[in-house]
């Protein structure tokens, strides 16, 4: 739970560090980069890629990233959401299948 | 179910309810985080601009070194004609100042204005966020300007304390204006990123560079004569049939901290 609250205000930080500081730099407003420069994107396949398999922390801060991202954008309530959660599947199904490393997925 | 979850979500009031009420909580975060962005912008633009002009004054050889004496001496000349043609611009500012006030044409008494703040930009692009929204009598649609009169878009969604306003720039964006000088018409075209085209002009007319665009009252949405901004470069084929010009905006992004709100147009 605490770890929940705590990704909550991390990422909910992100977000507003991203709508209302980096879109001041040109860098960060161009098409592609303001994809690929996505401070929540990043955090989210970070915090996917280095957390244990069996945690549920990932999807949940996939959950969380994409409901702020929607909240402070045009789209609808749902769209990052579902294109993070897919994505922290993704990275998950691929950790587990193909991906062996002994330090990373012991709980 | 998540699907249905969002789908109620969105189909359903509380959509707006909800990000009104988180707009509300991170607007303080959000003013302080856009004053702050905006000098950072502003600070390492400067430096990237000194270090450009270093650079380029470093590959100057000996030759360039004389014409540029020789284009100095030309631009003190010019410099000498433009303050001279300043001051004349000062009078005439003043005198229409003046004009203004003793006729009433200010621009609240041209318009019923409403002064908002802006609190964030969309991360989609092309939208911003203000701190007006249905408690203060906004609705849709409303017209956005800048203190210099110059058109930066249209209000979309209203939320109870905030709205959005989806800049002229935003590829949802599509208006009538004109060039007042050659009475040309068309149709100003948002393309994304701050781009903006000036659309469906006949070919046979002829459209030149830095011409002033403005809007016309066509299609209702726009009061007639706001600045819309100036003509870039115009793209011409012998197979279209329109011709395109490129519109650069008249406001800076960077630059809007306030608006107005025509509430009457």
């Amino acid at each position: 739970m605490k770890k929940i609250l705590i990704l909550i205000l991390f990422l909910y930080i992100l977000t507003l560090f991203q709508a209302s500081f980096l879109i001041h730099f040109k860098i960060f407003r161009e098409e592609f980069f303001s994809w690929a420069l996505n401070l929540v994107f990043v955090a989210v396949i970070l915090i996917n890629c280095f957390t244990p398999r069996e945690e549920r922390s990932g999807i949940a801060s996939a959950f969380i990233g994409g409901f702020f991202l929607d909240i402070f954008s045009e789209n609808f309530i749902g769209f990052h959401v579902l294109i993070l959660v897919a994505i922290a599947f993704f990275i998950k199904f691929i950790l587990r299948k193909h991906v062996r490393i002994p330090a990373v997925g012991r709980a | 179910m998540l699907i249905a979850f969002f789908a109620v979500l969105n189909l359903t009031a509380i959509n707006k309810e909800v990000k009104n009420l988180f707009y509300l909580i991170s607007s303080p975060i959000q003013k302080t985080l856009w004053g702050a962005g905006d000098r950072a912008s502003d600070f390492f633009e400067t430096i990237s601009e000194i270090k450009n002009f270093k650079k380029e004054a470093d590959e100057l050889s000996f030759i360039d070194t004389l014409r540029c004496a020789r284009v100095n001496e030309e631009l003190k000349l010019k410099i000498e004609a433009l303050l001279a043609e300043n001051a004349e611009l000062k009078g005439l500012k003043k005198e229409n100042e003046t004009l203004r006030i003793a006729l009433g044409l200010g621009l609240e008494k041209e318009f019923k204005l409403l002064l908002a703040e802006v609190i964030g930009k969309d991360i989609s692009q092309d939208t911003l966020l203000i701190n007006r929204g249905l408690k203060d009598g906004i609705s849709k649609s409303l017209p956005v300007i800048n203190q210099q009169k110059a058109l930066v878009g249209k209000i979309g969604e209203v939320y109870s304390n905030y709205s959005k306003v989806i800049l002229i720039s935003n590829k949802e964006s599509s208006f009538d204006a004109k060039i007042p000088e050659s009475d040309i018409q068309g149709v100003a075209m948002g393309k994304e990123n701050g781009k903006l085209f000036f659309d469906l002009v006949p070919k046979e007319k002829e459209i030149k560079e830095s011409d002033l665009v403005v809007t016309t009252a066509l299609g209702g949405i726009f009061p007639s004569g706001l600045l819309v901004g100036e003509i870039g470069k115009v793209f011409r084929s012998d197979v279209e049939v329109w011709q395109q010009a490129e519109i650069k905006p008249a406001f800076d992004i960077n630059e809007l901290e306030t608006l107005f709100i025509i509430v009457n147009p």
